[in-house]
């Protein structure tokens, strides 16, 4: 049968566990990456042994990892990370030779044969991109500078763990000369790739994307195009190198991440969040419940104790060599806190090291099962102190005081409220742009097409591209806490949410179609509801009765509007004085 | 990088230049993704495209079934189910006996019927788009019928689904069908909106639980042997559609849609046995025969049935003619269908092959068809090939003979309505032209003089006496319809309707006496409101009871 091919049980049976977790955990409180875990525990070999590794679920899992640094990636802006580029790289190399150094020294304590502990060095150094952008994701910091330091260590990294596996699958590496081959060759792919993605984004993309913009689906479809061809590159690179006789591997996160940082530096980036983070947030959701499909239970659990252990250690090990590390680096608390504490857990990397130790023949399986369960336990725990970050460190911030240092790192936070939001950019809204700019030092302006945007920014209002049905957006200007929102859309469901979204305190006009609609509108909470034909039917009905009456009137106020409608600016409502001319 | 994942990439490495020509050209993107796929195919094996097809028949499937308001549905309906299924039997018919005619097998020829009669409702959608938004009736209309022939396809993957032109298994089949239906109802109804509840505002979790539910009614399919389209179609319709309520599943459903209906096209594409390059000369000329047959058949015969049928329902000559050429293209089902029957062993590789190079082609030209449209319709109608049936617009209207000095009002919509209660107040004689049939009894009942005719008709003009009348309000939003006005050059004061400034300054050029602008009305109104309520005159409750006070009573909708 047909349908055996695709859709394969194994998926159906990932999906239902996933979601009936998903459920229970959000009812119950707890994150979701827990619930897709544990759920990956219990139908996997370890538990019920419904389901195990595909195809399928590879390409999946692949995908979501593509697509959550693909996603990360759009929202790196440069100019708003270049300052920290210099302290990531001081942290990030102290704190993976101090954690291995940890991880070497724990398991050679636990009993485990030298090359082991070394292998189990090398795996457990790394914090889990999934996790730690996926949680930062979903509270909504990635771009708060602790978070922002988070993904810079963690891209680090995923260049060193690239590396090393390069080696590993080398196999036993001849010589120190080797390795530092192998690292040059890396590292010089990495920059060359880098360039190109920048240099693309400079003089290649904006010209193609100002083109597509205006077209949602096109411009959504190309973008993953551009992704795609970033993620190949960066995974086969091999085909294009082995010709030379060099030999390379780049994973596919990192070509998936410089795509997305090509795109983040256009003006377009904004929307594109809101697009791709669905099919990320599936994708990944397969991810991590496929971590715990690899391996039985008995090889799982095999040191059990050993892995309790490890992993106690390493927490504490990891939490105090970043802070230790950041602080050093002059951040101030919250961020040396929080940055330290959500980045205690071990990576999947290290389950990916741990499989390609394995097969290298430098390790068992049953070690490769102890780093499995050491990066579930490790990244179970920590998802909880994502959650409680902000109240643990109100709690300990005295404590905290005495180790920051005199002058911290600072950089300015813009937010906006108070502010008065305008959606959409035509006839309705553009005579009243003047007006509020009067009021309100603060004036934004969403709209939906490229020419639009070009247009509001040359008359010197601030403009933000997107479509304000994505909740992005809506964040992005602050909608919240904006004071006054006026929306010339007239599709129900976006009046409806701004209503929902905005405060009591808030003004909001938003338009409709119908006088349904518009009823709707008001009974949700509409200060004013704009109902541009009815209006006009009004108007012209007033006209032609003056048409009729008297002809000359007729021409005189016609010719007026017209004459105002031939020179665009703000102008006084007309329709009193037409009907006070009327009168007469 | 697993091998599935490599194909994903090649698919959309290739589909994005020819996306970008697409947008370049204004083309509807399905076609050239086919296309992409003719290239991407060299680098992906069939049975991995085949897989991945899959995916992409699923969701698009299901989208088509979250689009549909079960509560709505018969609205939709009323308006033209008899003239979309008169379309299909006919044209299905020439299709199939054109089969047989080149000598394709009865049983292979069903497929060509089906190909010829079913139109794609994404790419007609995408060129209508302008239509449906101004509520045009050629673009309500052709989504109608788009959209029974989208049930119907449906309905007939099922029949197809037993594999056997037998009674037993077909009965068994539509049994099932029915069983999902009422599910998919259940859930709609008592479920979904629980599931909403639990997911406490996450779209995260909301995606997930639908996709859930797809995988769910895909399974449960699979389980009884029928096509795992019904199921995601039945999965489809359990989706309450509330897109307010609901915003980010329906954002995100979109993006999910988007990323595995482009895989869908490019691996049909890919699926494409190219001829003369990969295949013999006897084998390549009968395919590009079928090719060249489909085309004709959907391109010419379609549109024609279609408007015929369409006259022959008392539409008007012109709505008919364009609502026919938003048919002429083959349908994104008749690729699911020939791909389902190439799976079961009931399609040949030549049937199937030049289904879709026609459905790419066609995909093509309709896009062309659509952007020349009024022209090609002024053509035939100049040369009598479509002759407006003046019998018909005489029967239909009510215009005293004595008709002066009177307001021709064109469009008798929410504006248009509005000015004849105007003119009824103080008395003036005036005439309404309409051409919507689903108007037709409200004009009759609610207007005292009134032509029943399409606007770029002279001889609806004609009928309203339009050359001796003080003023000709025009409130149709269509361009087309305006521009022809100003072409005419009545003596009668002329008033028009433009969705913005630049266009009403375009008719005030060509001669218009007044536009009127609504958006740029409403923008003047809210300015003083705006403006009172910043200099603190007015207080944001003030502005709420003066809106408030501006709505009518309840009454009917019209639109």
């Amino acid at each position: 049968m047909v349908t055996e091919v695709a859709l394969s049980l194994d998926l159906a049976i990932i999906l239902l566990a996933a979601t009936v977790a998903g459920f229970v955990a959000k009812q119950t409180g707890q994150p979701t990456i827990i619930a897709y875990i544990l759920a990956g525990v219990v139908i996997g070999p370890v538990v019920l042994g419904l389901v195990e590794v595909t195809e399928l679920t590879e390409t999946l899992s692949e995908l979501g990892l593509a697509f959550l640094l693909f996603l990360l990636g759009i929202k790196m802006r440069i100019d708003e990370i270049r300052h920290i580029l210099a302290p990531i790289v001081k942290i990030s190399l102290p704190q993976m030779a101090a954690v291995a150094a940890v991880g070497t020294g724990t398991s050679l304590a636990l009993g485990f044969g030298v090359t082991e502990s070394i292998i189990i060095g090398l795996a457990v150094m790394y914090s889990s991109t999934a996790v730690v952008i996926k949680m930062l994701t979903d509270m909504g910091e990635t771009t708060t500078l602790h978070g922002k330091i988070d993904v810079g260590i963690l891209l680090v990294q995923d260049v060193v763990v690239v590396i090393l596996l390069a080696v590993l699958a080398a196999g036993r590496p001849e010589s120190p000369a080797a390795v530092a081959t192998t690292l040059a060759v890396v590292l010089v792919l990495v920059a060359i790739i880098t360039v190109a993605a920048l240099a693309a984004s400079k003089y290649a993309l904006p010209a193609v994307f100002r083109r597509i913009a205006d077209d949602k689906q096109i411009f959504f479809l190309v973008a993953i195009s551009w992704a795609f061809l970033f993620v190949f590159v960066s995974s086969e690179i091999d085909l294009f190198l082995s010709p030379f006789g060099i030999e390379a591997y780049l994973s596919i996160e990192m070509g998936a991440f410089l795509a997305g940082v090509a795109i983040a530096q256009l003006p377009y980036s904004k929307e594109l969040q809101d697009r791709v983070n669905p099919l990320t947030d599936l994708f990944v959701m397969i991810f991590l419940v496929s971590v715990a499909l690899t391996l039985q239970a008995s090889e799982l659990l095999f040191y059990w104790q050993e892995a309790v252990v490890a992993a106690i250690v390493l927490m504490i090990g990891k939490f105090v060599i970043f802070f230790t590390l950041i602080t050093w680096q002059r951040f101030d608390r919250e961020t040396t806190f929080l940055g330290s504490l959500y980045m205690i857990q071990v990576s999947e990397f290290g389950v990916v090291v741990g499989v390609a130790a394995a097969a290298g023949g430098f390790v068992g399986v049953e070690i490769l099962g102890f780093l499995t369960l050491v990066a579930l336990l490790t990244m179970g725990v920590s998802v909880y102190f994502f959650a409680w970050g902000s109240a643990l460190f109100e709690r300990l911030e005295p404590l905290l005081e005495r180790f920051e240092s005199a002058e911290t790192f600072t950089e300015e936070k813009r937010e906006h409220s108070d502010h008065a939001v305008v959606v959409g950019y035509d006839d309705v809204t553009r005579n009243l742009l003047g007006l509020l700019e009067h009021h309100y030092e603060d004036l934004v302006v969403v709209d939906r097409r490229t020419d639009h945007i070009r247009e509001l920014e040359e008359a010197g209002y601030r403009a933000v591209f997107g479509d304000v049905g994505s909740a992005t957006i809506r964040k992005d200007v602050g909608l919240k806490r904006a004071d006054f929102v006026l929306s010339s859309s007239d599709q129900l469901e976006i009046g409806k949410r701004l209503l929902r979204e905005t405060g009591d305190e808030t003004t909001v006009i938003v338009e409709a179609n119908s006088p349904e609609d518009a009823r709707a509108l008001y009974e949700r909470g509409a200060n004013y509801v704009i109902r541009s034909v009815e209006l006009s039917a009004e108007r012209l009905g007033d006209y032609l009765g003056a048409l009729l009456a008297d002809p000359d009137a007729f021409d005189r106020v016609v010719e007026r509007e017209v004459e105002l409608m031939r020179q665009p600016r703000p102008f006084p409502d007309l329709h009193e004085q037409v009907e006070g001319e009327l009168d007469d | 990088m697993a091998e599935m994942l490599t194909a994903v990439a090649i698919v959309f490495i290739v589909a994005g230049p020819f996306l970008l020509l697409a947008n370049r050209y204004d083309l509807p993107g399905a076609p050239l993704l086919i296309l992409a796929g003719v290239i991407a195919g060299v680098f992906i094996d069939e049975a991995l495209a085949l897989e991945l097809a899959q995916f992409g028949i699923a969701l698009l499937v299901f989208s088509f079934g979250v689009g549909i308001q079960l509560s709505t549905i018969e609205t939709v309906l009323a308006d033209s189910e008899l003239a979309a299924i008169a379309q299909i039997v006919v044209v299905g018919s020439l299709g199939v006996g054109f089969g047989l005619l080149v000598g394709v097998p009865a049983g292979e020829a069903i497929y060509i019927g089906v190909a010829a009669a079913l139109s794609s409702t994404i790419v007609a959608t995408a060129l209508l788009r302008t239509e449906i938004r101004s509520n045009l009736i050629q673009g309500r209309l052709g989504e109608s019928i788009h959209f029974v022939q989208d049930l119907f396809a449906v309905a007939f993957i099922l029949v197809v689904g037993a594999g056997v032109l037998e009674l037993d298994p077909i009965v068994l089949q539509i049994g099932y069908g029915v069983v999902f239906l009422g599910a998919a109802v259940l859930v709609n109804r008592y479920l979904f909106d629980l599931v909403g509840r639990l997911a406490s505002g996450s779209d995260e979790l909301m995606i997930v639980g639908v996709v859930s539910l797809l995988v769910l009614f895909i399974g449960a399919a699979a389980l009884v042997d029928v096509p795992i389209v019904v199921g995601a179609f039945a999965a489809g319709l359990a989706v309450r559609h509330d897109p307010a309520q609901y915003l980010g599943l329906f954002n995100g459903l979109d993006s999910i849609r988007d990323f595995f209906v482009a895989i869908f096209f490019v691996t049909v594409g890919a699926l494409i046995v190219l001829p003369f390059v990969a295949t013999g000369v006897a084998e390549s000329v009968e395919k590009l025969t079928l090719v060249a047959g489909l085309v004709l058949l959907t391109v010419l015969v379609k549109p024609v049935v279609t408007a015929a049928i369409l006259i022959h329902r008392g539409y008007e000559a012109r709505t008919a003619a364009l609502t026919g050429f938003s048919t002429d293209q083959i349908s994104e089902f008749s690729l699911i269908i020939a791909i389902e029957a190439l799976l079961l062993g009931l399609l040949t590789q030549t049937v199937f092959d030049a289904i879709i190079l026609a459905a790419a082609v066609t995909m093509i030209t309709s896009a062309l068809t659509h952007r020349y449209n009024e022209e090609i319709y002024r053509w035939l109608a100049d040369r009598g090939v479509i002759a407006g049936r003046h019998d018909k617009i005489d029967e239909l209207s009510h215009v005293p003979s004595d008709l002066t000095d009177h307001v021709v009002v064109l469009g008798y919509g929410r504006m248009g309505s509005r000015v004849v209660e105007t003119l009824e107040e103080l008395g003036h004689p005036y005439v309404v032209v309409e051409n919507d049939p689903a108007l037709r009894d409200d004009v009759r009942f609610e207007c005292e003089a009134y032509v029943f005719g399409d606007a770029m008709e002279p001889y609806t003009w004609e009928k309203a006496n339009a050359a001796e009348a003080r003023a000709i309000v025009s409130m149709t939003p269509s361009p087309v319809v305006s521009r022809r006005l100003l072409e005419t050059r009545f003596d009668a004061t002329l008033v028009l309707r433009a969705p913005d400034e630049r266009t009403a300054v375009e008719y005030l050029d060509a001669g218009a006496t007044y536009v009127a602008v609504p958006d740029l009305l409403a923008g003047e109104q809210l300015i003083t409101y705006v403006e009172a309520l910043l200099e603190g005159e007015m207080s944001p409750e003030d502005m709420r009871s003066a809106g408030l006070a501006e709505l009518p009573p309840v009454r009917s909708t019209r639109y």
